[in-house]
């Protein structure tokens, strides 16, 4: 028997190191097309698909709570795997195209800009599984649990836009919505959208009174925690084994254009990310859509008959500096820290080694494929210029450029903190390269790690550090949060009053070119200010078997299960 | 043996109250379970964060919350979780017998293999095949659990491959939803059993195996069996019934002994087959600072490592009757 079992070693041995070989980000397959078509790639005409079959898609975390609209529920996977279920106004395209889902909304329209009054006509077919029309109460309810002033003891994820509303009322049968804005609100098009989708006002109702604090507390609650048997989407729930999987299969009351050709879709829990290549390669899973690494991407390039696709995705990585830190509040060492930084080198030592698309990124409000999108970092620098970086220092009085730094009234610069998250061996690579380019102006930051990101950013408790934000395809209110003075993630301390009214400007206009302008022209003040840099967006990655159809990347809170029910199997 | 398992379970009390102290301490300070919802973007409203603050108690002096949990517990309350919808009592009831079903399998198919292993071994010292289970023995024992697992897994792959259809699976405890009669069914959850049971039980097998071999060595070369052997006693008898018999002692103290071990074997091992069992629930405890949990894992843990240990001793006393009389 030992012989028996140091042969069935060998042969395990020689199994995992065998099978592969290969390697690099292919991005062929079915997804061959999807750099120039996004939002049509790995199409399949409805009629050459299978009818029937089951998907199942693995999920990077449990869903531990089926309220999206509350802080616990708001996570990505929670909601790829829900939005199958509920209904919502405007969805994004993988290009960031914001789109009316048309399976619910006939028509949205601003009718007057003051007060700014938008109206929202469902279509009359649209209704729950149980009957009930998708209607004004839906809209009504979901306000009131977001507008941060009925139930003060609610935990909603976000209430940015819904505190604006001065009424929501419901017409023509519940069928027309009208909302009126107290202040305007150039972002209204978030409102319901696919991140703050609508949920059932009947529903509540039979838990509580959702116009009162303590129904509304009741009704999250509620929500939170279970499983929906409900839906207004094209898929409604079978089963869900919590921290396994959750089972849709077609809701037979779905009344929208495309009708789901699979049996079913399974959410399958993959906690462990390094575990759902080998359950892809098993067929266990046939989609996978977690974060990129280097051997992840190799270990799903080296898998026959899967193809995979890397997207540059609306997070981005940047280095903020502490204005609240004396020797960082003067503007000419941030200017020379950020003009001797080389973000190239950075992007190459990191994410460029398994995709070779992600450039640095020129802008602190947009991205690069919305509109109005301007790199106002390109004549600023960062591109490892020393010897400028170093000019800059001597010119404005600093001595002792290059080996201990002397502030011009005659401080040394102390040693500084560089901080990023423990066991993020991509930002160890930034930081290591922001330090040593520190270190060649006089400037010496220690590295320090860290496991509380929220608590070091909200207490400050850093002097340089690299994370990353998530952008959105709603520009104007992500830039106020981060940007405008006491913005609730500005952690750096920015302040100029300047960039305060034309951010205010840009979030309160109901013109989105103006806003788009006044945007582009905040950021040019930024970018000057030099205390935020932008690196580059985080690619996505979506890997799936090649027999499944119609799953494409979305880089958005959309994600890839955004058009769920045109999946289908490829006929053999 | 009543009063001495009286005193061990008496004494342990205090051992269970200053180690929850501790890690309550050390839990509550090492991280900051508001931190995820503070790094949002965009950000949370404040009073989101301020109902947060107030349902994980983060208001109170820690003392205080140390002394909240405790008094909690008489009333089957394990405290908040991070994870507003969790009820930590139920969930790790369901995740205790997951392991529980894990950790049986795997001793048991462990055991067997190393009482025969170890028994060879003894017998045939020195040959061809003591050497070579000394080789696999220590090899797995040298082996990280996470790697044996892995290649276990692409072994399972490749047997499908091979067998051009999927028998053994490489995630979780049965396949969700599944769709089949009892005995499909009953396939199903022994090829998702098949590797993580392997992958722990050759971890555990690895040092039994070398036990039972020297144990057994010990006991051929005793007197009694010499004296056995030249009663005319046959070959067999001496070997199971004299020799067997006495060297299977030391092996069952340590296999109790060694509960902690095998638990800490499978924390890795349900986190690379996606188990859902407490090593899994441990771990999310850890990364989601979310200290109640942590603590509740503990205590069922710290309860059942001493349960063990003072099954080993009462065992030792049941088996050899020198202790039993001493």
């Amino acid at each position: 028997m030992p012989l028996a079992a140091m042969s069935a070693v060998v042969v395990l041995v020689l199994s995992a190191c065998g099978g592969g070989g290969g390697g690099g980000a292919s991005q062929g397959g079915v997804f061959a097309d999807c750099k120039t078509n996004p939002n049509t790639c790995n199409s399949v005409p409805p009629d050459q698909l299978r009818q029937g079959g089951q998907i199942t898609f693995a999920l990077e975390k449990n869903i531990d709570n089926f309220f999206l609209l509350s802080s616990g529920g708001a996570v990505v996977d929670a909601s790829n795997a829900l939005r199958p279920l509920l209904p919502y106004v405007y969805g994004v395209q993988p290009d960031l195209e914001i789109t009316l889902n048309q399976d619910v909304m006939e028509s949205v329209e601003q009718t007057s800009d003051n007060p700014q009054t938008i109206v929202y006509k469902i279509r009359p077919e649209a209704a729950w599984s149980d009957g009930t029309p998708v209607s004004a109460d839906d809209f009504i309810f979901t306000w009131r649990y977001q507008d941060a002033t009925t139930c003060p003891g609610c935990a909603p994820a976000n209430t940015a836009g819904f505190n604006q509303l001065a009424s929501v009322t419901g017409s023509d049968g519940g069928k027309t919505v009208t909302a009126v804005f107290a202040s305007p609100f150039a972002d209204w098009k978030n409102l319901w959208s696919s991140g703050t989708p609508l949920y059932p006002a009947h529903i509540a109702a039979q838990q509580g009174d959702y116009t009162t604090a303590e129904g509304l507390k009741k009704i999250e609650t509620y929500f939170s925690a279970t499983v929906p048997t409900w839906s207004a989407g094209p898929f409604q729930v079978q089963s869900w084994e919590n921290n396994v999987a959750l089972t849709i299969v077609p809701n037979p009351r779905w009344y929208g254009a495309t009708k789901p050709k699979l049996d079913r879709v399974v959410f399958r829990v993959i906690t462990d990310a390094t575990q759902a290549p080998i359950a892809l390669q098993n067929n266990e899973v046939q989609v996978i859509f977690p974060q990129p690494q280097v051997d992840l991407v190799e270990q799903v390039a080296a898998i026959p008959g899967v193809s995979q696709f890397q997207q540059l995705g609306l997070a981005w990585e940047h280095i903020d500096l502490n204005l609240r830190n004396p020797f960082l509040a003067a503007e000419p060492l941030r200017d020379a820290l950020f003009l001797a930084v080389n973000r190239q080198k950075m992007i190459d030592k990191t994410v460029g080694q398994f995709n070779p698309d992600v450039v640095p990124l020129g802008s602190n409000v947009l991205l690069p494929d919305q509109d109005g999108y301007q790199d106002s970092y390109a004549a600023l620098g960062a591109t490892g210029d020393l010897e400028a970086a170093k000019k800059i220092l001597i010119d404005a009085g600093y001595t002792g450029v290059g080996t201990a730094l002397v502030t011009p009234d005659g401080q040394a610069v102390p040693t500084l903190r560089m901080r990023y998250t423990v066991g993020n061996a991509i930002r160890q690579s930034q930081s290591e390269i922001f330090v040593a380019a520190a270190r060649q102006l006089g400037v010496d930051f220690r590295i320090q790690t860290l496991d509380d990101l929220g608590g070091v950013l909200s207490s400050g408790d850093f002097d340089a550090i690299v994370y990353a934000y998530v952008s959105s395809p709603f520009p104007f209110g992500n830039a106020q949060q981060i940007l405008v003075t006491g913005g609730g993630n500005n952690f750096a301390g920015y302040s100029d009053p300047r960039v305060d009214t034309l951010l205010n400007e840009a979030a309160a206009s109901t013109d989105t070119a103006a806003g788009i302008a006044k945007l582009v022209e905040a950021n040019a003040i930024i970018a000057d200010a030099s205390f935020q840099l932008p690196l580059y967006q985080k690619p996505t990655f979506l890997a799936v078997r090649n027999n499944v159809a119609n799953a494409r990347s979305n880089p958005t809170l959309d994600g890839p299960t955004y058009n769920i029910e045109e999946w289908g199997l490829r006929a053999p | 043996m009543l009063a001495f398992a009286t005193r061990r379970i008496v004494g342990s009390i205090p051992v269970l109250l200053v180690s929850s102290f501790v890690v309550f301490l050390l839990a509550s300070l090492a991280g900051n379970p508001l931190g995820p919802l503070l790094a949002r973007n965009p950000p949370p409203p404040p009073q989101t964060i301020a109902a947060e603050t107030a349902r994980l108690r983060l208001d109170d002096p820690l003392l205080s919350r140390y002394w909240q949990w405790l008094t909690g517990l008489f009333h089957g309350d394990f405290g908040p979780s991070v994870i507003s919808t969790l009820d930590i009592g139920t969930e790790l009831g369901a995740r205790f017998l997951v392991t529980l079903r894990l950790i049986a399998v795997a001793m048991l198919v462990a055991l067997v293999l190393a009482v025969v292993v170890g028994v060879v071994s003894a017998v045939k010292q020195y040959s061809i095949t003591d050497y070579s289970a000394t080789f696999l023995g220590f090899l797995f024992l040298s082996m990280p659990s996470f790697w044996l697992a892995i290649l276990l897994k692409q072994a399972g792959i490749g047997f499908n491959l091979a067998l051009g259809d999927q028998v053994i699976f490489t995630i979780g405890e049965a396949t969700p939803n599944f769709q089949g009669s009892f005995w499909e069914r009953i396939g199903d959850v022994a090829g998702h059993l098949v590797l993580p049971t392997i992958s722990l039980a050759l971890i555990s097998y690895a040092a039994w195996s070398r036990y039972q071999r020297s144990s057994m060595l010990e006991v051929l070369n005793s007197d009694y069996v010499r004296l056995a052997r030249a009663k005319g006693l046959s070959r067999t008898t001496v070997l199971v019934r004299h020799g067997l018999r006495t060297a299977l002692i030391p092996l069952t103290t340590v296999t109790a002994l060694d509960l902690a071990a095998i638990i800490s074997g499978a924390v890795v091992t349900e986190q690379v087959f996606q188990w859902r069992g407490m090593g899994d629930f441990l771990l999310n405890a850890i990364r989601t600072d979310d200290v109640y949990a942590t603590m509740a894992w503990l205590l069922v843990t710290a309860t059942v490592v001493i349960g063990f240990n003072l099954l080993a001793d009462l065992l030792y006393a049941v088996l050899d009757p020198r202790i039993r009389y001493a």
